[in-house]
């Protein structure tokens, strides 16, 4: 029993934890497409300032990955 | 991920196969810019050394995007470094027998070897700080109020951790999905589980060393 409830926090962890970075990164990428398509010709830039804003999006969802694997051990 | 454990020791100090593995990535990183780098010629340069000078080219234009040319001139060598050690870090990892074999496991995929990266990133940028800045490097930390300042010395604290934990979490998760699917279906489905990892493993070296150069920006310019 404790172990399945174990196993359970260490997946809804991970769950939750990509819920609200995947919806933020969903809105980046849209908004650098968007700018990308009015201003082909700074498409450079606004790809690299999209890889920065996705980066630290991501480092969200990796503590949260990382904290779900600590639970796991834990099994 | 199954060899964990020490391989041999040093005069008490474990060496893991992580460890051999870094060593040889650097070993074979420096033969190769050693290679390229003898009998530099100006009108007939060979391949490797043109493919070396691209790619030091290339990254020096990126990170003066970042840090404008003159300080990317003098912070290219320690960031170039840490990205072309990192890409070929995450890339080792993909290897055969990758994490199979005693003495030899991706090092980006432990938490030490990326806290020990970050930790070059956070004295590079404190040295760098002072070494621009002065004295007057210290008032940033007092910069738009007094009151702030615990805040920004944790934030100082806080950019090493997130960069080690953003690169050992990927690194390392990418590790686990490919040992799992290459378990539930052994053929042809880690292919392209390996395929994304190429894309991911060059993204994360780049995110890692843009956010340095971003926190080496922040310490050594002058607007603030």
């Amino acid at each position: 029993m404790e172990q399945a409830i174990i196993a359970l926090a260490a997946a809804l962890t991970i769950a939750i934890a990509t819920i609200a970075p995947a919806t933020a990164q969903g809105k980046v990428g849209a908004a650098a497409m968007e700018s990308i398509a009015r201003q082909p010709e700074a498409a450079g830039n606004i790809q690299t300032a999209m890889i920065l804003a996705m980066a630290l999006l991501e480092a969200l969802t990796i503590y949260g990955l990382l904290i779900a694997f600590m639970i796991v051990g834990k099994i | 991920m199954s060899h964990s454990g020490a391989l041999f020791e040093v005069a008490g100090v474990e060496v893991t196969s992580t460890m051999t593995t870094a060593a040889a990535i650097t070993v074979v990183l420096s033969a190769v810019v050693i290679a390229g780098t003898r009998n530099m010629k100006v009108s007939h340069p060979g391949r490797l050394q043109s493919a070396l000078e691209y790619a030091m080219g290339s990254l020096r234009d990126f990170y003066a995007s970042i840090l404008g040319k003159e300080r990317a001139t003098a912070f290219t060598p320690i960031l170039g470094t840490l990205f072309l050690f990192i890409i070929v870090s995450n890339y080792s990892g993909l290897l055969p027998y990758a994490g199979h074999l005693p003495g030899f496991q991706p090092p980006t995929g432990v938490l030490s070897t990326t806290v020990a990266l970050a930790m070059i990133t956070f004295f590079t940028t404190q040295i760098g700080g002072f070494k621009y800045n002065g004295v007057h490097y210290l008032g940033h930390f007092v910069k738009p109020v007094a009151p702030l300042l615990p805040l920004l010395l944790l934030e100082e604290v806080i950019h090493p951790l997130s960069l080690s934990l953003r690169l050992y979490g990927n690194i390392y998760g990418e590790e686990t999905v490919l040992h799992q699917v290459s378990g539930l279906i052994p053929l042809g489905a880690p292919i392209i589980i390996m395929g994304l990892s190429l894309l991911f493993g060059f993204i994360q070296a780049l995110v890692f060393t843009m956010l340095s150069a971003i926190y080496i920006e922040a310490a050594t310019g002058h607007g603030h």
